[in-house]
C-alpha cells in the first residue's frame, strides 16, 4: 500500500468492506479508469454479489488482486484461514472470474499483463490470487 | 410527496450530467421519463451509490446524480463512511425514501418507517448538509441546487408507496446494450476510449 499511495499514477481509495470496493471500481473503470480492488480472500465472498451483478452481469473488467490465504501453499496456514481458503477458488468459478494463482514472483510482470489484457477483452473482472511466498 | 411527480420535475433538468440509478420501480420510473444517455441504471440493490462514487472519482468536472432507495441505501451502508471521508464535490446523492420494500410486492415497513432517519446516518458519517424532504417544492429546490452548485449532496426525500411503475411498460434494451449506451456516450462526451480490448 505505500508503494501505491506514493505512486501518484495511483489513486488509492479506502473502502469499508469489499463489496463496496468491487461497486467503486466498477464506477471507475465505466467512467474510463482501469481498477483494480485489492482483498484478502474472504474479500470474494463479501464482494461476491457485487461480483455478480456488476462484474460478470453487466459487464464491467476489474482487475482483483486477491491475498490467497488458506491455500495448501499458504506458509502461515491455519485453522482460521483454511476453510475460507479451500472455498476461494470454488467460489471464483461458480461465478466463472478467470484466475491465475502466483506461488512466486516468476514472470509475474507478464503474468499481470496478460490478466489485465484478459479483463479488458472480456470486459469482465479477472482474478489474481497471491499465495506461497507472498504469505511470508 | 410522489417519487414520480420528483422525476418529472427533475428530469427536463439533465443536460450532461451522468445519472446513477438503483432497482425497485424508480427504475422503471426514471427510465420512462428520462432516455438521457447519461443513463446507468444499474438494476441491483447496494451499488449505484458505490458506481456514483467510483465515477465522481475518476470524472471530477462532471456531475453525478445517484438516485437511490431507502432499501437498497440499508443495503450499502458502509458508503457513507467512505463518502464523508471523501472531498467530493460532484456527487449528489437523491433516496427516494418510501420506507417499506415493495419488490416482492410485499409492502413491508423498512428501517426508515421505524427509528432511522438516512439523513441523520450520513451527517454522522461526515456529509455535511445531508437532509430530508417531504414535499414537492422542497425537492424542486433541492434539485435545482443539485444541478446548479457543485457541492456534495445527500437528500432523502419522503415518499409514497407507489405502484404505478407497474403500469409502464418495460424497456427490451439489456444491461449490455445499457452499458455500451453508457460508455460509448461517455468516450463520445470526454474524448477518450474507455473500452481497452481489442474487439
Amino acid at each position: 500500500m505505500p508503494v501505491l499511495r506514493e505512486d501518484p499514477s495511483f489513486m488509492l481509495i479506502p473502502v469499508a468492506n469489499e463489496s463496496e470496493g468491487v461497486s467503486i471500481a466498477a464506477g471507475a473503470s465505466l467512467g474510463g479508469r482501469p481498477a483494480a480492488v485489492y482483498m484478502e480472500g474472504s474479500g470474494v465472498y463479501v464482494s461476491s454479489y457485487n461480483l455478480l451483478v456488476l462484474g460478470k452481469r453487466l459487464g464491467v473488467p476489474m482487475l482483483l488482486l486477491v491475498a490467497y490465504y488458506g491455500s495448501i501453499l499458504d506458509v502461515r496456514n491455519s485453522f482460521l484461514y483454511a476453510f475460507p481458503g479451500i472455498h476461494l477458488i470454488p467460489i471464483l468459478q461458480s461465478l466463472d472470474i478467470q484466475y491465475e494463482v502466483f506461488h512466486n514472483g516468476d514472470s509475474l510482470e507478464d503474468k499481470i499483463k496478460g490478466a489485465v489484457k484478459m479483463m479488458h477483452a472480456i470486459k469482465q473482472p479477472v482474478a489474481l490470487l497471491f499465495t506461497g511466498e507472498f504469505t511470508a | 410527496m410522489n417519487r414520480y411527480d420528483c422525476f418529472e420535475f427533475l428530469a427536463p433538468l439533465i443536460k450532461d450530467q451522468l445519472v446513477i440509478g438503483s432497482l425497485s420501480g424508480q427504475r422503471v420510473e426514471w427510465g420512462h421519463l428520462c432516455r438521457h444517455e447519461g443513463n446507468l441504471l444499474v438494476a441491483s440493490m447496494g451499488a449505484a451509490l458505490g458506481m456514483g462514487i467510483g465515477l465522481a472519482l475518476v470524472l471530477p468536472h462532471r456531475k453525478v446524480i445517484v438516485l437511490e432507495s431507502d432499501g437498497s441505501l440499508l443495503l450499502s451502508l458502509y458508503n457513507l463512511p467512505t463518502l464523508g471521508n471523501l472531498s467530493l464535490t460532484n456527487l449528489v446523492i437523491f433516496v427516494f425514501d418510501n420506507e417499506v420494500y415493495s419488490g416482492t410486492r410485499i409492502s413491508e415497513p423498512s428501517a426508515t418507517a421505524g427509528k432511522t432517519d438516512l439523513a441523520g446516518v450520513a451527517r454522522s458519517c461526515g456529509i455535511e448538509g445531508a437532509t430530508t424532504v417531504r414535499e414537492i417544492d422542497s425537492f424542486k429546490r433541492e434539485a435545482k441546487k443539485a444541478v446548479e452548485e457543485n457541492v456534495l449532496r445527500f437528500v432523502v426525500c419522503k415518499v409514497d408507496p407507489t405502484t404505478g411503475h407497474r403500469q409502464i411498460e418495460r424497456p427490451n434494451e439489456d444491461l449490455w446494450e445499457h452499458k455500451y449506451r453508457f460508455v460509448r456516450y461517455l468516450e463520445r462526451t470526454e474524448g477518450k476510449k474507455i473500452f481497452l480490448g481489442r474487439g
